[in-house]
């Protein structure tokens, strides 16, 4: 195949890699042609495009692809060597490199809502850690920036600004050189070869020499020659090839840190319209210097969720997803895109449909936020004047949003553990203390308990190395560990206490069981408090300090607890479970482990009056204050605060306003003489409020004169409905408990009338939905025609026990009769509409 | 004649009612005798007796799961059907009652 011609050796080849010469293949190939002094060049006679066999880069960007005819011209002393060791090269260890192209466009089926999914959209996938929804275009935040004070220096000498260039791309390649001897896995080393592949390139030299000696400074030589390889990289088709852009950044990057020190200052992006900033990670003040007027979205690959970048863009409201792969390259600069932070993903192509969806999307948002506050601000008072503190329980960022949300007047139980497990070394002060100032931020002055670490060989942390138990319940946990790992409670406790400079922290101790563990735990605090004082650290000096009261033993010395803490919670699980001496996860048991023995509410009686007596607070953080059945004994027992997951929290506050606390304290009374325990669950029946906060139906959810166009869009308008007032905080799941009945057979059945139905937890409360369209749907009926009216049914009660089921039957056969859907058709408003079917049903609107 | 028919569906929520009163109407209409048990979320309501079974000339079962205890239908001739037939095509099911 090869000739002789004039003045060069020259040979052609037709690619055979399926993922064309990509930079493996290539930074081998450049390897073996500077191996000789002769001149090689590349023609792809595809694209007409020339290149230096000599440079990676080059060699990438003549986007050699599978099938791609190729000339390689030689010239040079050497050339008959050279051509024949490149033609061996091409002939027979090129095809050694060939690997499969992979597919990195991700479709989100999974995530995805059905009128998305119809629409068949692309997205990237990643993780929300700050809610909300952005749309704009996309601006890539690269390293590669001046740092600002510099970039526009004047350069005093072109030899000396070479000679850093030259002293930059040596100490870049040395570095890496080092870490490949260091090498441990064959991943690591071909990604360490293919970066010094390219901080050897000859192009790349070449171009950098270029610039300087137009009289460009060091810097800005890297900055310009980076952007033009990127630039020549990322308009490849190939995913493998854009890759290398990121290659080059990074080696560009790592030419720059050289020039200017490793933590010099970038200069800030500025941004001119709507944007959504694209960038690998963040620093804090990458971000502060984005203008937030065109801010609205942060997409960043990085994968961490506690950065100081994202715990900043979450307190700004950014909406910010973490963890998007290849993000930089799956999105073009300047390319409209949604970030929809809600759900995790960002929508690349703006189709009517997509742009429908967010506009309908945003309506929904700005209507939850003004209906839901209106149900639940405010404190809860019972009917003759009491006042009761409802407080959420919390586990992470999430759950704490998620409270204020629902009402909550503080956090009751801010758990702690899950920054101590699945991971290999404890939390550090400062991660902790990002934590719990965030938790103080997003409480605005409310009153945030921070239960110090509660693990044990049920809960363990590698690192903690703790014994397996036979009975971790009855074993070494909670306050118990403290002694043996100080240094850990040491640096919580000074997070906590630095984090309440910021709001209205409280420290709580799990597992108290005796005057001592007290005792010492405030000597703990005391010398945390002296180290931050010495350091100069704010802290809030008059921190509320309360226990955990779950050890039976702690109920009995209540008089001198009370003299050393301020204030108490009742952790219902374990003190029932020690105080019956029944374990609740065994089902043998489960009958003896109750909450309702007339025992143990003459304990919790006890505990709350005595601590009421010496003037303290006890609020009640365990499972029993969960239960909205409870609630009238929780308000007999005249607990200050009750505290249980943030969703239940509405509910539990009108509860609340609809009970007496005399009548309660009276039930009460009652229910701790019962002989039986029949007899203190009919008691208990008789004492809950009457009414519901939560109607199975109301006029909220009845829509009528609806635009939806496809049956997904009137089901996403029904699901929104329930997302709107409160029925519901997790509409995918409520959504596909409705699809996946719908999977079955449609349950459109006949007549233009569909019936949609689920049994899930995803509604907070057993719910009626309408909606009645202004232009039929198809649905899939059973005699085909299409539907102007959707009743659905969401259960949420469990089967037997439902009190509602009554009326679910009784609405199943009124649709069955053509009069009472005449009706339904008929009516114009949602007010008629709701007070017909309640009507009908017998069932109260209130 | 006497017809007895049990309507049951997975959710039991909505459907094994409408089916019951789909049944029940129609029959009605062709002159039939029904009662009608229906299987669904609150468990058998309108329980069909040994008495009425055994004087149940037909027993229709519109079901899509299994019929809680079927033993009770020994004996008698049982047209089953997926419950969306009683939906979609009620006059079809009363067709094939054949003695």
């Amino acid at each position: 195949m090869t000739q002789r011609a004039s003045a060069s050796l020259e040979f052609a080849f037709v690619c055979s890699l399926s993922a064309g010469l990509h930079a493996r293949p290539a930074s081998h190939l450049a390897e073996a042609a500077n191996e000789f002094t002769s001149e090689c060049f590349l023609t792809n006679l595809r694209t007409g495009s020339v290149a230096s066999l000599k440079s990676v880069l080059a060699i990438i960007s003549a986007d050699v692809r599978q099938s791609d005819r190729c000339i390689v011209r030689i010239s040079g002393a050497d050339e008959q060597a050279a051509h024949a060791t490149l033609l061996r090269f091409i002939e027979h260890v090129l095809p050694g490199f060939d690997v499969p192209l992979t597919v990195s466009a991700i479709s989100g089926g999974g995530v995805l809502p059905r009128v998305l999914q119809i629409a068949d959209v692309k997205c990237c996938i990643g993780s929300s850690v700050s809610s909300g929804i952005g749309q704009g275009k996309v601006m890539l935040l690269t390293g590669l920036t001046l740092p600002s004070a510099l970039s526009e220096r004047a350069i005093a000498d072109r030899d000396l600004e070479l000679g850093q260039i030259k002293r930059s791309i040596a100490a870049v390649r040395a570095r890496i050189r080092e870490k490949l001897a260091h090498s441990k896995s064959s991943t690591e080393t071909a990604v360490l070869q293919a970066d010094l592949a390219i901080a050897s390139d000859v192009s790349l030299a070449q171009k950098l020499i270029e610039h300087v000696s137009q009289g460009k400074s060091a810097g800005r030589a890297v900055l310009e020659a980076g952007e033009f390889f990127i630039n020549l990289l990322r308009r490849s088709d190939s995913d493998y090839i854009r890759e290398r852009a990121l290659d080059v950044e990074e080696i560009c990057l790592q030419l720059l840190q050289e020039i200017y020190g490793v933590d010099f200052q970038a200069a800030p992006v500025e941004l001119r319209e709507p944007s959504v900033v694209v960038a690998e990670t963040l620093a804090p003040q990458q971000l502060l210097g984005l203008d937030r007027r065109w801010l609205k979205a942060l997409v960043l690959e990085h994968s961490g969720a506690t950065s100081h970048a994202v715990v900043l863009a979450r307190s700004l409201g950014i909406p910010t997803l973490v963890g998007v792969r290849n993000a930089r390259l799956m999105l073009s600069p300047g390319q409209e895109v949604v970030v929809d932070a809600i759900r995790g993903f960002v929508v690349t192509q703006l189709s009517p449909a997509v742009q429908r969806f967010y506009e309908r999307e945003q309506r929904t948002l700005a209507l939850r936020q003004e209906y839901l506050p209106l149900q639940t601000t405010g404190p809860a008072i019972t009917s003759d004047g009491r006042t009761v503190e409802v407080a959420a329980n919390a586990s992470s960022y999430e759950d704490l949003s998620l409270a204020f949300e629902h009402g909550a007047d503080g956090i009751g139980l801010f758990r702690t553990e899950m920054a101590f497990l699945r991971r290999d070394h404890a939390p550090s002060e400062d991660e902790q203390f990002a934590i719990y100032s965030e938790a103080a931020r997003v409480a605005h002055g409310r009153p945030v308990i921070i239960r110090t670490f509660d693990l044990g060989a049920d809960k363990a942390a590698p690192y903690l190395n703790l014994p397996v138990e036979q009975n971790p319940f009855l074993g070494y946990r909670g306050v118990r560990i403290y002694a043996e790992h100080r240094e850990l409670l040491q640096a919580q406790l000074r997070a906590i206490l630095r984090a309440s400079a910021f709001g209205n922290i409280q420290i709580m101790v799990p597992m108290i069981s005796s005057l001592e563990q007290v005792v010492q735990f405030k000597m703990e605090i005391s010398e945390a408090r002296e180290d931050l004082a010495r350091k100069r650290i704010a802290f809030r000096s008059d921190i509320r300090i309360g226990i955990m009261v779950e050890v039976p033993s702690a109920g009995f010395i209540l008089d001198q607890l009370c003299a050393e803490v301020d204030f108490f919670s009742l952790g219902t699980n374990d003190l029932n479970q020690y105080f019956l001496a029944a374990d609740r996860d065994n089902p043998k048991v489960t009958e003896l482990s109750n909450v309702l023995h007339p025992g143990f509410l003459r304990f919790l009686k006890k505990i709350v009056q005595e601590i009421h007596d010496a003037g303290k607070w006890v609020g009640m953080c365990g499972e029993m204050a969960a239960e909205i059945r409870h609630l009238p004994l929780l308000v007999g027992l005249g607990l200050d605060e009750i505290s249980l997951p943030a969703a239940g929290i509405p509910a539990v506050k009108s509860a609340i306003s609809r009970l007496s606390a005399a009548d309660c304290e009276r039930a009460l009374n009652e229910m701790m003489a019962c002989r039986e325990k029949a007899e203190l669950e009919e008691l208990l029946k008789q004492a809950q409020p009457s009414g519901s906060a939560q109607p199975l139906l109301s006029k909220e959810l009845v829509l009528l004169g609806s635009e939806s166009k496809n049956k997904e869009e009137a089901m996403q308008e029904i699901v929104d409905a329930f997302y709107i007032a409160g029925r519901t905080d997790d509409r995918r799941r409520l959504e596909e408990a409705l699809w996946s009945r719908e999977a079955g057979y449609s349950t459109g059945f006949g007549y233009g009338f569909a019936a949609p139905h689920c049994k899930t937890e995803a509604v907070t409360a057993d719910t009626i939905g309408v909606l009645k369209l202004s232009r039929a749907i198809e649905w899939g009926s059973v005699d085909s025609e299409p539907v102007n009216m959707i009743i659905l049914f969401a259960m949420r009660e469990p089967h037997l026990a439902n009190r509602h089921m009554q009326v679910f039957s009784k609405l199943a056969r009124k649709l069955m009769n053509e009069e009472f859907r005449g009706h339904l058709l008929a009516i114009e408003n949602a007010h008629d509409m709701a007070t017909y079917l309640a009507q009908q049903l017998e069932i109260s609107l209130h | 004649m006497k017809i007895v028919a049990v309507t049951a569906c997975p959710t039991g929520i909505a459907h094994t009612y409408m089916a019951a009163a789909r049944l029940e109407k129609v029959a009605k209409t062709l002159g039939y005798e029904i009662k009608v048990e229906t299987q669904g979320a609150m468990g058998i309501e309108n329980r069909l007796t040994e008495n009425d079974i055994r004087q149940a000339k037909f027993a229709i079962f519109a079901v899509d799961i299994a019929v809680e205890e079927r033993e009770r239908f020994n004996g008698v001739k049982v047209i089953q059907v997926p419950l969306q037939e009683a939906l979609k095509d009620p006059h079809s099911i009363f067709a094939k009652l054949q003695p």
